[in-house]
């Protein structure tokens, strides 16, 4: 287990591991200041997972999330376990063979945005009752206020924010992979992960089709709840 | 005595057809200068990688042949091992840079922590390399700070520090303008001057003339010619064969065909063109009429 | 943003001069001191009475106040605002606004939350505003931690400033080709992709000289790593860090005991 573990972490992972960390960083700012409805500050996070492995995807998130709360929103801080599963089950979606081609790789968005739901419920409920500092618990809260339990309104939350933003994500960084050329991706240690089966152009318009319908729906969900 | 030695060298990167290198056969004697020319995509870098041991230890692929250096087969050592006698240094000053520290001192440091120096000895190793190379007034900078010449002395530094046998340059010069050029050259001199054993791969012909004991041109992966740079640098094969070659030495050329260059031998450096000249161009005072 | 990833300020402070790890626990020592004390007013004690003194001790109080301010304290206080609000917890209802009922019980949990969070923050900020990074470093991987970690930590803590100015610099460029942030969704995605694009790629095709580079110096060399610079750790230290330690403990045991 431990070999295995120490296989994924070559140099070229080390290497990789601070870049990612500065495109998730970065790409955040950015995002916050174009004033995009999503994150997109994990698109590092899932690249070193789809690249390198789980255990170095759970180590880019987890750090990614420790710096950003130090240096941007200290709020962030406590999330920390939920970029580690981000990081861990990207990493294990690619194993699987799942950031192969588009709709595989938004199959993993999705998988990741449910992980990623999962485990901040318990954050969320434990440590702050349910409302925390992020936009989104005005969703909870609404929800809360139409008679739903604590926990489930705190899951539904997160299933109605997340995926939009995972799958984005996930594409985004699936999109820099096959900007990269597979002599350069060779010598990361997994790059049977991400060896792209042939898929053609309608694939890629159905998972977009399915992101466009996605957000379309988020954005209708949240004009409904914020409008009453 | 050989310190390096390639035998039948046949070097075929992962996923491609084409052998980058093709029955290279090399000898490099310890001490020698051996500067290593060739247009682009003719090997040279790949042969810089491959002395250094990241072909085939780093970037896999299909290598036949033996490589050797300092007694050591390629196959039969791994790339931490082989590093300690072979130090490589490449093109970008800036990727060249760990980043894992904060100030020039610590990043010569750097690679003498990785292999274990005890700490004593360690400042009077650095201490000794940041005065070799004549960049001792840097120490307290940040790497980030520097100038690409300076960033690639430190980057030559950080090597000379763990003392390899063999000193491996790819193109060390190619990202800097004429004064990182020449800052880095001086330090190669100083290489040069203390017999230490150099391959540098490079096409600023002048500084090879300057400097090298002995010339090997590239080819499409295929050795075309080796020897003394006065012979390799002036054979009529290097123009055909689309190098780049010293300005004195075409020029020569062109004047030979007009007869104005009287020498058998034509001129790689400046002083060389200069007293070649001077036998045509200045006419001596009797002939003036004087 | 640009110099906050540069947090420490040099001087000469006993905070300063305390080993890393002492340091190190104490932020986590704070940490769990705040959550798990069964003492409501734990968090808030722990800021006035010996975060902000030590501050002062560590001769950063004018760095760490601007932080707070700034970043911790805006942070907590939205926080806060947002949990008094929409906490559905409580009967004593202080008043109530629109859908919106402000219990005292949701105030009370929003004010221990928002002090944890500034717990957490605070003590973090001490650490990195006292400590190098690299004697932080230095010091964990003597004590046995992989120094690959080492070297990722302070190669993102250079790498995102990098970036950063990059980001910057291609932002600036876009702008003056007409993107403002006031326009379409639609135009502002569209502006995304020649953004980050050169970002990214830009950066990851670097990851392979830069392996190579460290490699060449022995990065993945088998023998036991050794340090440049050398970490005190005094007898004090190391009686602090068991004291740290046993008081975690007692206010674990007291919570259980009292449960």
């Amino acid at each position: 287990m431990l070999d295995k573990i120490k296989k994924d972490f070559n140099t070229m992972t080390w290497v990789l591991i601070p870049v990612a960390i500065a495109i998730n960083v970065v790409m955040g700012e950015i995002v916050v200041q174009l004033k995009l409805p999503v994150y997109l500050d994990s698109i590092g996070t899932v690249l070193v997972g789809a690249l390198c492995g789980p255990w170095a995807g759970a180590l880019t998130g987890t750090l990614s999330n420790i710096i950003w709360g130090l240096a941007i929103d200290p709020n962030a801080f406590p999330w920390w376990p939920v970029a580690f599963f981000i990081g861990y089950m990207s990493g294990r979606m690619a194993n699987w063979g799942f950031f192969k081609s588009w709709w595989k790789v938004v199959v993993t968005g999705f998988v990741v945005a449910l992980t990623a739901a999962i485990v901040s419920t318990p954050i969320s409920v434990y440590l702050y009752g349910g409302i925390t500092a992020s936009g989104s618990s005005f969703i909870t809260a609404y929800l809360l206020q139409t008679g739903q339990g604590m926990i489930s309104a705190v899951l539904s939350t997160g299933f109605l924010v997340e995926p939009v933003d995972k799958i984005t994500t996930s594409m985004l960084a699936f999109a820099i992979v096959q900007g990269l050329s597979t002599r350069f991706l060779a010598r990361f240690p997994r790059p049977e992960n991400v060896s792209t089966e042939k898929g053609g152009k309608t694939e890629l318009f159905i998972a977009v089709a399915v992101v466009v319908v996605l957000v379309l729906f988020a954005a209708f969900m949240l004009r409904n709840l914020m409008g009453g | 005595m050989a310190i390096v030695t390639l035998q039948n060298v046949t070097y075929k990167y992962p996923l491609t057809e084409a052998p980058v290198l093709q029955n290279v056969n090399l000898q490099i004697n310890e001490g020698e200068f051996v500067a290593v020319i060739g247009p682009n995509g003719a090997g040279k870098s790949t042969l810089c990688y491959t002395l250094a041991g990241f072909v085939p230890h780093f970037f896999k692929g299909e290598l036949t042949g033996t490589v050797e250096v300092a007694g050591v087969e390629t196959h039969q050592s791994s790339l931490n091992e082989w590093v300690l006698n072979v130090g490589l240094a490449f093109q970008n000053p800036f990727n060249q840079i760990s980043g894992a520290k904060y100030t020039v001192f610590e990043e010569i440091a750097f690679g003498l922590e990785n292999i274990g120096v005890p700490r004593e000895e360690m400042k009077p190793r650095v201490e000794k390399a940041l005065a070799l190379t004549g960049i001792s007034d840097l120490a307290d900078r940040s790497p980030y700070s520097l100038s690409g010449g300076q960033q690639q002395r430190v980057a030559l530094t950080s090597i000379l520090v763990m003392e390899p046998k063999v000193l491996v340059l790819d193109e060390p010069t190619s990202q800097m303008d004429p004064i990182g050029t020449r800052e880095v050259f001086g330090v190669i001199r100083t290489m040069a001057e203390r017999g230490m054993t150099v391959v540098l791969a490079e096409h600023k012909v002048e500084w090879i003339a300057a400097f090298a004991d002995r010339v090997v041109a590239l080819k499409d992966g295929q050795v075309l010619l080796d020897g003394k740079p006065g012979e390799v640098l002036t054979s009529p094969l290097l123009e055909e064969a689309g190098f780049g070659i010293s300005r004195y030495t075409s020029t020569a050329r062109k004047a030979r065909e007009l007869g104005l260059w009287k020498k058998d031998q034509l001129p790689i450096t400046l002083e060389e063109a200069v007293e070649g000249f001077s036998l045509t161009s200045s006419p001596s005072p009797k002939e003036r009429g004087e | 943003m640009h110099e906050r990833l540069s947090f420490y300020v040099h001087r000469d402070s006993p905070l300063h001069r305390l080993n890393p790890l002492t340091k190190l626990t104490m932020v986590f020592a704070f940490i769990l001191l705040s959550f798990g004390s069964p003492w409501y007013w734990t968090p808030h004690i722990l800021i006035v009475l010996v975060i902000l003194p030590l501050s002062f001790v560590g001769r950063v109080q004018r760095e760490y106040l601007l932080t707070a301010a700034r970043l911790i304290f805006p942070a907590a206080g939205f926080l806060f605002l947002m949990q008094s609000l929409f906490q559905p917890i409580g009967q004593t209802i202080w008043f109530r606004w629109w859908v919106l009922e402000v219990t005292h019980e949701a105030v009370a949990f929003a004010f221990v939350n928002a002090a944890r969070i500034i717990v957490m923050v605070s003590s973090f900020t001490l650490l990195l505003l006292t400590t190098h990074p690299s004697e932080l470093m230095s010091d964990l991987t003597r004590r046995g931690l992989p120094s690959q970690f080492a070297y990722v930590i302070i190669s993102t803590l250079q790498i995102i400033p990098q970036m950063q100015a990059k980001a910057q610099t291609i932002i600036a460029a876009q702008r003056s080709r007409g993107l403002d942030t006031q326009s379409s969704f639609v135009k502002r995605v569209g502006a995304l992709v020649p953004l980050v694009g050169p970002l990214v790629f830009g950066s990851l095709v670097e990851v392979e000289e830069r392996a190579i580079a460290i490699e060449a110096r022995g990065f993945t060399s088998s023998h036991a790593k050794t340090s440049l610079c050398e970490i005190p750790d005094s007898r004090f230290d190391q009686i602090l860090r068991g004291a740290l330690i046993v008081s975690v403990i007692l206010a674990f045991v007291s919570r259980l005991w009292l449960s």
